[in-house]
């Protein structure tokens, strides 16, 4: 168990952190947009933690003060809830793939902006950021959290009036807005909400991988993603967790196959290079299989009626 | 300027590819860009070339070897045949389904993920060159004078003349033939068309032949040019592309050169101190006609059917 | 010979030869651990990388291994990005049970796996590791790259000998790329230290192909030097597109381009291109004479750099071993303390390599920074028809 925790507790942690990063998809998404604009806030979050942990909060040795670490986390999502209320004002109005698109161009700007600013050092991006944690498991106290309080939120949310008015949007954009559901309003509050999510999992992340650079938070992390939602469910909040943690488990339990002695060379090597190929074919089939992602408002439903059988 | 076509005219024949699908399918073909640099593998092995020590066909030479032109039409028909079959596996299904165009494009994106890698597995992940077939010209073109010379790379040029050329040819085929109209006719609705009696699935399949052909012939002529970088050539294309024909209306097949010149030209003017920000051209440019004219520059506005 | 001798001396040599096998299959092969890039788009640099660290393995288990011990190299993909390469050393670190790791490949993948290493107690060489501050990460981190900072000013003084008017330069380099951009920052400055005027700077990506606004820029200062950061592929397209459109003055290109890989690419353009270079492949010694031989005989080409910073990464493992082997027996450490006794070992040493001499400087809170012996630049000379080069020593 030791060895399997100290193998695998950098994983377990980012399998978290890629749930709650999936959420931040699935929030537009309610209400029927499709914006990849989380990664942009991702990055952002993750270089205000970077700089000011770095540049301004001088870190003394030993470990990094974790109230310090909240407070970067509260700086990222202000600072990604303003700039998602101003780009998500006039992006908003557009549907569809319309809307994809200029959340992919948002993202590939702000990477060039990044890769020039010297505040973000270029290309070589902000190193030896500071720990507050001695090892990696103990950034489950500000991860799990993370995620609860979100699924949470997510799930008050789609139960509330603002959740109903989401998927109003959802089904018949224009329908809902002749019965007085304001379209703008709720889509840039489900923009918004998300790029402050994004921020704070970034801020969070800069510490957890010691380094932060523009090559986090890119097209591939919008392609990630949207595998999660996608393939673990796209109507209902469980389904982008369960996407998130799987999918990120997955290209490392393809490794850990391929490790385990036995199995014929070409096979493990497979495995072991091939975790791409591998990864891409299962999004298509996923998509094609099951459209709405493994885990539907059914699935859940028919759960819950087995688990309440026993207590009739 | 003449640079910013001859860059734009690679983009323009990119752009072809793809806004032909979305012109008759109405989903972004993600796989286009994978499709593009299979092609060019598919030319360089035709060449007769040997392949590097890294792939599972490490050191394969293939025993013959095609002149450029030969092979390059060989290598776009290799393209084809794999528009073909991600056609069959990856988007037919989903239309069966009538399944959200959104769910196409994440479907093509998995694909094209897999297909980039599954290149790198077999062909390795270095560069190639092509055997030059245009060693015995100049290496530029002057299309200035003596004493201010104004030189073009003669590669270039000879792609923005096949550029035309097929901009051409594919203009010719959507309005004036048969074909073509029935193309349209399945782009304006699918359900009518086949009610009318056109075969929709064969069409759609002549839609990826096509734009998987235009794909092979981009990515060898790229290649040509550039050398082939390595299996992820083609995804940067991918996403610059898609600023191509969002520029020019998306499903507009003029408006994808025009777009692809367009942005073309406006990197080739970005000022000399500020060249670290020319990657975010194509991207600023595409967020802001989105913003003011999402129809592109030639599409026709989409008027919402109430 | 009676026959009773001839009797003696083959029952000794059994005695001898089986002793030496059960030796051999009595030990364990050590562990060593290569989390370079296999997949993704920095795969290229991670396959010459691979080859060389298997070279290496071949090569050192021929000659005896550590002391009669064989090595093993357990590779873990380190993937092209941050989360790939913990993953792959956290594998090696806990599963694998290595000594010590060599790589990753991309130095920001370093920033953010090295400190799990250092947490660990486990060693890292980084073999192709250059930007600014890799060794400080931590007391377990080492590096076998050259900073450059050092062979950099070389290649511009050799260009000066050259053109003996030579006072204008233009820059370029890609700016997506770690190595690239602190390789940039010393050529500039070797620039301003040798009085040259630096006319213009111009950005790149390494992804990038078409370079034609950037040569334009180039060529309206016309300069006499242009000098390159960039890695093979997009390297060797602006040499050839710098050509292509008329620039004749000299270049000069950083180390990302010291390989014969992108001779394919510019082909007979790549003529005259002076090179500040980590590894030469004409640098004469018995261990560079072999391992050249050797891959050679593989590719039917000169290995290329990283390669070559590959094999080197596997020899200091093997040597260090060896030499800590003799002071007190490996086979008796636990892991933890051989972890530990290897990194001291490793920095303390001096090594033969295909790179030249080396050994490590270090201070407090780093590992081992390398001193290379060597510093090479050398010059191409393509063969007529383009198709073969070799690279020239200057100095």
């Amino acid at each position: 168990m030791a060895t399997f925790l100290a193998t695998y507790d950098f994983l377990l942690v980012s399998m978290v952190l890629a749930a709650v990063l999936a959420l931040t998809l699935y929030l537009p998404l309610m209400a029927g947009q499709l914006s990849v604009a989380s990664p942009g806030f991702y990055a952002l979050g993750g270089y205000i933690a970077a700089i000011l942990s770095t540049k301004v909060f001088h870190p003394g040795p030993g470990l990094y003060p974790i109230q310090l670490v909240l407070v970067e986390m509260v700086a990222a999502a202000v600072v990604s809830g303003i700039l998602g209320l101003v780009v998500g004002l006039p992006a908003l109005r557009l549907r569809g793939i319309f809307l994809a698109l200029a959340t992919i161009a948002f993202v590939q700007i702000l990477g060039v902006v990044a890769l020039n600013l010297q505040v973000t050092g270029g290309a070589i991006g902000i190193f030896g950021i500071p720990q507050p944690f001695s090892n990696q498991l103990s950034y489950m106290w500000v991860a799990l959290p993370l995620l609860l309080l979100s699924m949470l939120f997510v799930a008050r949310l789609e139960r509330s009036r603002t959740g109903r008015a989401l998927v109003a949007l959802r089904e018949d954009e224009l329908a809902a807005a002749a019965m007085g559901v304001s379209p703008t309003y709720y889509k840039v509050l489900a923009f918004t909400t998300s790029a402050v999510l994004a921020g704070m999992v970034g801020a969070v992340s800069a510490h957890f991988i010691n380094t932060w650079n523009s090559r986090q938070g890119t097209f591939d992390t919008s392609v990630n993603l949207m595998a999660f939602v996608l393939v673990g469910g796209s109507r209902t909040f469980v389904g982008p967790v369960v996407g998130g943690l799987v999918l990120t488990a997955l290209p490392e339990a393809l490794r850990g196959i391929a490790d385990v002695g036995g199995l014929p060379g070409w096979l493990a090597q497979f495995l072991r290079d091939g975790r791409l190929i591998i990864f891409g074919v299962l999004i298509a089939l996923g998509t094609v299989f099951f459209p709405q992602g493994l885990i539907t408002p059914g699935l859940l439903r028919h759960l819950g009626r087995r688990r309440r059988v026993p207590h009739s | 300027m003449l640079n910013g076509l001859a860059i734009g005219s690679v983009y323009a024949i990119f752009a072809l590819g793809y806004t032909l699908i979305f012109s008759v399918l109405r989903i972004i073909n993600f796989t286009h860009g994978a499709i593009f640099t299979l092609g060019a593998y598919a030319a360089y092995a035709l060449t007769g070339s040997p392949l590097g020590i890294n792939g599972l066909l490490a050191g394969l030479t293939l025993p013959f070897r095609l002149p450029f032109v030969l092979a390059l039409v060989g290598g776009s028909i290799v393209a084809a045949v794999c528009g073909v079959i991600v056609e069959r596996l990856a988007f037919r299904p989903l239309r069966a389904r009538g399944a959200d165009p959104l769910l196409s494009l994440v479907s093509s994106l998995g694909v094209a993920v897999a297909l980039v890698n599954i290149t790198q597995y077999l062909f390795g992940a270095e560069p190639y060159s092509y055997p030059d077939p245009l060693a015995s010209l100049p290496s530029a073109v002057n299309f200035g004078t003596a004493g201010q010379p104004v030189l073009v790379r003669t590669v270039q040029v000879v792609i923005f003349a096949v550029s035309m050329v097929m901009l051409a040819l594919l203009t010719y085929l959507m309005n004036a033939t048969r074909t073509g109209k029935a193309l349209r006719a399945v782009a304006e609705d699918t359900t009518t068309s086949s009610l009318l009696g056109i075969d929709t699935d064969r069409l759609i399949l002549l839609t990826f032949i096509i734009s998987g052909f235009l794909g092979g012939v981009t990515g060898t002529l790229i290649g040509l040019s550039v050398g082939i970088a390595g299996p992820y050539f083609g995804i940067a294309f991918g996403l610059k592309g898609l600023a191509v024909i969002v520029l020019g209306g998306l499903g507009d097949i003029p408006g994808a050169v025009v777009g692809g010149l367009i942005i073309g030209l406006a990197e080739a003017f970005v000022p000399a101190q500020h060249i670290a920000y020319r990657e975010a051209v194509p991207f600023a440019l595409l967020f802001i006609v989105l913003l003011v004219r999402p129809q592109g520059l030639l599409g026709r506005a989409q008027v919402q059917k109430v | 010979m009676s026959r009773r001798l001839t009797l003696f001396v083959s029952l000794m040599a059994i005695v001898v030869l089986t002793g030496t096998v059960i030796g051999f299959a009595a030990d364990p092969p050590i562990p060593i651990g290569v989390a370079v890039s296999q997949t993704g788009p920095v795969a290229l640099a991670g396959q010459e990388q691979v080859l060389g660290a298997q070279i290496a393995e071949e090569y050192f288990n021929k000659h005896g291994g550590v002391n009669g011990r064989p090595i093993k190299l357990i590779f873990q993909d380190a993937g092209s990005d941050e989360p790939t390469a913990i993953n792959a050393f956290q594998n090696l670190i806990n599963v694998a049970k290595v000594v010590g790791i060599m790589g990753p490949s991309l130095s920001q993948q370093a920033f953010a796996a090295d400190p799990f290493a250092v947490r660990a107690k486990v060693p890292v060489i980084g073999p192709s590791n250059t930007a600014k501050g890799i060794p400080q990460i931590g007391e377990f981190v080492s590096r076998v790259s050259s900073p450059v900072a050092i062979v950099a000013p070389n290649a511009v003084k050799a260009a000066m000998e050259q053109n003996k008017d030579l006072k204008r330069v233009a820059v370029l380099y890609a700016q997506n790329d770690a190595f690239n951009k602190s390789e940039t920052e010393t050529f500039q400055q070797a620039v301003k230290d040798l009085k040259l005027d630096l006319l213009t700077v111009q950005t790149f990506q390494t992804t990038d192909t078409d370079f034609t606004a950037q040569v334009t820029n180039v060529l309206n200062v016309k300069p006499d030097l242009v000098i390159i950061s960039g890695l093979q592929v997009d390297g060797a397209n602006l040499v050839k597109q710098l050509r292509d459109l008329g620039y004749k003055g000299l270049i000069v290109g950083g180390n990302g381009v010291n390989t014969a890989a992108i001779f394919p690419i510019c082909k007979a353009k790549c003529d005259g291109i002076l090179i500040a270079q980590a590894y030469s492949p004409a640098y004469k010694s018995k261990i560079n004479d072999e391992f050249k031989a050797i891959y050679k005989d593989k590719q039917k080409k000169d290995p290329p750099q990283f390669s070559a910073q590959a094999f080197a990464g596997i020899q200091v493992f093997v040597e260090a071993l060896t030499a800590l082997d003799k002071k007190s027996p490996i086979a008796k450490m636990d892991l933890a303390a051989l972890r530990v006794a290897l990194n001291k070992q490793i920095i303390s040493g001096t090594y033969d390599t295909p790179l030249g001499e080396i050994s490590f400087t270090t201070g407090p809170g780093m590992g081992g920074e390398i001193v290379q012996k060597q510093a090479y630049v050398a010059q191409i000379k393509m063969d007529p028809d383009g198709t073969k080069g070799t690279f020239v020593f200057v100095k």
